[in-house]
């Protein structure tokens, strides 16, 4: 298994639940997750959090094959079969790592799709239920 | 700065090696290279650099000594070099400097690793390892997964063709078929690469690396003694080397890698060549899409034409620059931390005129090795002297 122990997940809780994002004031770089040194003009503690909203547009994606998930994954993937992994560029503009749901990821996912965060769990790890944010077309 | 030399090359059979352990893997890889050289004993090697990602963690600490042990080199200093996929590329970058700068004269730069003989869910655990783990993993996303989302995405901007991903499956199998080290020697067909079982769209098993073991090693030293042991030793002419962003979202482009961009101007620079001046090269091809990429970022073909490069032939036998004329990781395969100079090996013998694959009096070469989905590589530039 990946091990981010317990400590280590619920620190990063901010991000896996609400989107948290630091906004550099003094450049106006979003740095996702927040880092001491901002990635644009290197100042340090410069930077206020944010929310992002959770919204964007599918940038690139794979679907990651039946028997080819992490260990962590190999349970969800046993009961829903393959299922699909996008970038997704946010309406803020920076882009984000995320497990799509709620689709058939070989009719339905495309390059340009409208996708929005929905919260769900993740998966488990030394006996805790680990939730966090997936993401799913938006119906229009 | 010295001129560097290599005076030998040496490489274990890759494959599934079952019941063989990292150092006698690197026996093998060591015995050949010893063996193409007069005057030399173990004893004259002052130090040594190994590349490895301890793959399943069985020697994660010190695995070095482990390593100058088994070849009767213990005493001489010696370290582990770490960057995943790119690590005796890495390795190989130290073991230059260390004579260019004068500090030694004869050293050993290699690799070795031990994928065989592990459980599914240890190795599928050790294939995240070099990727980012809070976020990248933790959305259940796996390592042909990263690479698969470079594919997509250059699908779309540049209309590569699933054809040309498959076409550089088949001809590594091509030249793999007669490399007797190679992991795969057998020959596949368009229509089998195209219609292999999924792993992660738009790669199916045909696009990527076996689960290798191997080891390869390279004897390098100061090129003004270099012809006191052997008639032809390989210059090494140009070396660059960098880094990106570990987590693929938070790269500029996923349609190139930029630690390759950035290595290979380095390295052409200090050589004072272009890319029009290779006449062979061994890309780190772990993925069918890598290659395509390799052949833009070293700058081979225009931003966008490495699917069209390939599709033309450019890249085989009686094409313009034959690439992975040894097998590639993807036929060849990719014992991951013996890579590095498992390609200088092959460039090392072409330019030699000894490869079984050769290109005609080849006399410059270049290797390209990346760490990771890119998040480190090197780029090496050799000449015939």
């Amino acid at each position: 298994m990946a091990h981010v122990s317990i400590p280590k997940y619920w620190k990063a809780l901010p991000q896996k639940y609400r989107l948290v994002a630091g906004k550099c004031s003094n450049c106006g770089e979003l740095n996702f997750p927040p880092t001491t040194l901002c990635k644009k003009c290197g100042q340090e503690n410069t930077q206020k959090h944010i929310e992002l909203k959770g919204k964007g547009t599918v940038y690139t994606y794979t679907i990651i094959g039946r028997g080819g998930a992490p260990p962590e994954f190999a349970k969800m993937q046993k009961k829903c079969g393959p299922y699909a992994i996008a970038i997704v560029e946010l309406e803020e503009g920076l882009k984000i790592n995320v497990q799509l749901t709620d689709c058939d990821p070989f009719k339905d996912v495309n390059i340009g799709m409208k996708v929005s965060a929905v919260f769900r769990r993740i998966y488990e790890q030394e006996n805790v239920i680990r939730y966090g944010l997936k993401f799913r077309p938006i119906i229009e | 700065m010295r001129r560097v030399g290599i005076i030998a090359a040496g490489e274990s059979k890759f494959g599934a090696r079952v019941g063989m352990e990292y150092e006698e893997l690197f026996v093998e890889a060591f015995l050949e290279a010893m063996g193409q050289v007069d005057n030399l004993e173990s004893k004259d090697i002052q130090e040594a650099f190994v590349g490895s990602l301890a793959f399943g963690g069985s020697q994660l600490g010190n695995m070095s000594a482990l390593v100058v042990d088994s070849v009767n080199l213990i005493g001489i200093p010696a370290s582990r070099v770490e960057n995943a996929c790119g690590s005796s590329g890495y390795a190989l970058r130290y073991a230059i400097m260390s004579i260019a700068s004068g500090i030694n004269d004869i050293v050993i730069a290699g690799g070795v690793e031990k994928m065989q003989d592990i459980s599914k869910a240890t190795r599928l655990y050790w294939f995240g390892v070099a990727g980012d783990i809070k976020w990248e993993r933790l959305s259940g996303m796996t390592f042909p997964g990263n690479y698969a989302l470079m594919a997509t995405r250059h699908m779309k901007e540049f209309g590569t063709k699933k054809e040309a991903l498959s076409s550089v499956a088949v001809k590594n199998h091509d030249f793999a078929s007669r490399n007797p080290k190679a992991q795969f020697q057998r020959k596949i067909t368009l229509e089998q690469a195209m219609n292999a079982p999924i792993v992660a769209y738009p790669l199916n098993i045909y696009d990527c690396c076996p689960i290798t073991d191997g080891a390869s090693c390279v004897i390098l030293c100061d090129l003004e003694i270099a012809k006191k042991y052997t008639d032809t030793p390989i210059e090494i002419v140009g070396f660059g080397a960098g880094t990106d962003h570990l987590a693929l979202y938070q790269r500029e482009s996923i349609t190139r890698i930029d630690a390759a961009v950035k290595a290979s101007k380095m390295a052409f620079k200090m050589a004072n060549l272009q890319p029009k001046d290779i006449e062979v090269a061994e890309v780190h091809d772990c993925f069918t899409i890598a290659e395509i990429l390799a052949y833009e970022d070293i700058g081979f073909c225009k931003k966008g034409d490495g699917g069209k490069m390939i599709l033309d032939g450019e890249t085989t036998i009686h094409g313009r620059i034959p690439v992975n004329t040894g097998g590639g990781l993807k036929a060849k395969g990719h014992p991951i931390g013996a890579t590095g100079t498992a390609q200088i090996y092959e460039i090392f013998k072409q330019l030699r005129g000894e490869h079984e694959n050769q290109v005609h009096d080849a006399t410059i070469g270049l290797t390209h090795n990346v760490g990771g989905t890119g998040s480190a590589c090197t780029v090496t530039i050799l000449r015939r002297v």
